[in-house]
């Protein structure tokens, strides 16, 4: 069912050698491939045909869904409208990711509107990975929307990759959080050539206690560009956090506008922000362990995008 | 052995032109095995002196010779492979990067129980370290602790270490002396302290005061002593408004 290529890009976006086990939904060219559901994983095709939607169960632990896309097919731009209900008190692992192989100059595309609603003290760690290859000239364009409803006591923890090979993305993220609930999102980006990445992000604390983290790790190679907007707004007593660093090789470009928007006397909202170069004492140390300047650059850029 | 020949550091002054030699003509051999310290006043040219022979401050004049090799223009990677290791005054900080990892560069080992075996015997860092974040939430004295780790994990035939003692306990000074002379008996490695610590000045085999690039002094500690106490190598010799100033911080 799975060829060379849709293996390799299922290895890079999904970690997947085969056929995962449990429950997962594998989308191919724009047609379902294969799906599996367990006692406590429901997945569905939505009315409209458009996406699935994918139901946990409440109190369903240790549980994970994987739910990659693949394309390889010339032209194909490819949308989906995928929902998470997640049941109150379970705790489950999510793992969705886009690979695009682009073997002609027709370009190829892929957005994905994810929605989570995630019940009361329930828990789910949502990773995505998003990677483009082949020897094509064609455009690979992917634009991931991600929005997070966080009901009392809930916690999400996302991890938003674009590993490369993306020449266009506009990724948005959205999240309304409720009281006592968690968000944790890292966004790592690196972009190369003449690539383009914009991220625009909005966090909502609207209950008492509600906190977020915000972490946001850019690469710019060759003359690509990156424009980050990331913004939390306060509606109650409550705690926000922005870290967004960037780092500039070759003649990339970065424009970061955190924002932090207090609407509560209580609200505690901070943000902390970095452009520049790789740091020079950084590789001179590296350096000073043995290895190469090139070795050096790549090793601080692999643990800035870990 | 490390030999320093006719060494010079030369920049451009700031103002008025010209040029200022922060190196001036320092000559001097470093034997085997053996533990030095380096003092003298702030800003005497000591830190760049031990960047010179580490490579991250170039040579403008005389020549650095390692065991029989011409190092003075060779890279800081180069020099690392041939044996010398550098323990940074104020060390780099990452972001991703852990205790753990930066071993396995230094050292090109990634089993488990071989990084375990490191950590042990180096002793100065506890193993819940391995896994933390070499970054800005580190203290400056636990960033020295694993900036001092990773340099005796290398095994180095030369080991620097420039200020040691800044931000450790008082409690830790002494265990972590002890450590450098076990490990340097143990492996025959020469060592070069950068200290106005008298805890490292005292294990010394010989010390090198150092004044405005030149090397005034190089002996043992007792007759280091009166230089070290005359006003002209105090460190705050250019505010200092005489010993009987109620100020003097000697």
């Amino acid at each position: 069912m799975l060829n060379a290529l849709d293996k390799s890009l299922l290895r890079t976006v999904a970690d997947l050698e085969e056929i995962p086990k449990g429950a997962y939904n594998i989308r191919k060219n724009g047609k379902l491939l294969g799906r599996q559901v367990s006692a406590n994983i429901d997945i569905e095709t939505n009315e409209e045909g458009t996406g699935i939607i994918v139901t946990i169960k409440p109190g369903t632990k240790n549980e994970s869904v994987h739910i990659p896309v693949i394309l390889s097919q010339a032209g194909l731009f490819d949308v989906v409208y995928n929902s998470f209900i997640i049941g109150d008190d379970a705790d489950v692992v999510i793992v969705a990711g886009c690979g695009i192989h682009c073997g002609t100059s027709e370009p190829e595309g892929h957005a994905g509107i994810h929605e989570f609603k995630v019940g009361k003290r329930a828990k789910v760690t949502y990773v995505e990975k998003h990677y483009a290859s082949g020897e094509g000239t064609g455009k690979r364009t992917l634009n991931p929307t991600t929005k997070v409803f966080l009901d009392e006591g809930a916690q999400a923890e996302m991890e938003l990759t674009q590993i490369g090979g993306v020449d266009d993305t506009t990724r948005v993220n959205e999240a309304e959080l409720e009281v006592g609930s968690l968000l944790l999102i890292t966004e790592r980006v690196m972009t190369d050539g003449e690539q383009s990445a914009v991220s625009t992000n909005n966090i909502v604390l609207k209950g008492a206690g509600s906190r977020a983290n915000m972490i946001s790790r850019s690469v710019m190679k060759g003359n690509s560009r990156q424009v980050l907007y990331a913004a939390i707004e306060a509606r109650n007593k409550s705690f926000g956090h922005i870290e967004c660093d960037a780092i500039i090789m070759d003649n990339g470009t970065n424009e970061t506008m955190p924002a932090l928007k207090a609407f509560h006397p209580d609200a505690e909202l901070t943000h902390e922000a970095s452009i520049g170069k790789i740091a020079s004492d950084q590789l001179t140390k590296l350096m000073s362990l043995g290895l190469e300047y090139d070795q050096a650059v790549n090793r601080i850029i692999q643990g800035f995008l870990k | 052995m490390l030999e320093l020949k006719d060494l010079y550091f030369t920049v451009e002054r700031s103002e008025g032109g010209g040029t200022r030699n922060i190196i001036d003509g320092i000559n001097f051999v470093f034997q085997d095995g053996k533990f030095y310290a380096i003092t003298g006043p702030n800003g005497s040219g000591k830190t760049t002196l031990a960047k010179q022979i580490m490579g991250i401050n170039p040579v403008s004049g005389g020549a650095i010779i390692f065991n029989g090799t011409d190092i003075s223009a060779v890279s800081i990677s180069e020099r690392a492979k041939a044996g010398i290791a550098y323990s940074f005054q104020q060390p780099a900080r990452f972001k991703g990067i852990t205790f753990r990892d930066l071993l396995s560069i230094a050292t090109g080992v990634e089993d488990e129980h071989k990084i375990l075996e490191i950590v042990r015997r180096v002793g100065i860092c506890p193993l819940s370290f391995l896994d933390k974040e070499v970054d800005a939430k580190l203290s400056g004295g636990e960033i020295k602790k694993i900036e001092l780790a990773i340099t005796l994990a290398v095994n180095p035939k030369l080991a620097i270490y420039d200020e040691p003692d800044t931000g450790i306990d008082l409690w830790t000074i002494g265990p972590m002396v002890n450590l450098l002379k076990k490990e340097m008996t143990l492996r025959e490695m020469t060592t070069i302290v950068v200290s106005h610590n008298r805890s490292f000045l005292e294990a010394a085999d010989v010390i090198l005061i150092i004044d405005s690039g030149k090397i005034v002094y190089s002996g043992d500690l007792e007759g280091a002593l009166p230089l070290l106490e005359d006003l002209s190598v105090c460190t705050y010799r250019n505010t200092c408004e005489g010993v009987h100033d109620a100020e003097c911080f000697r």
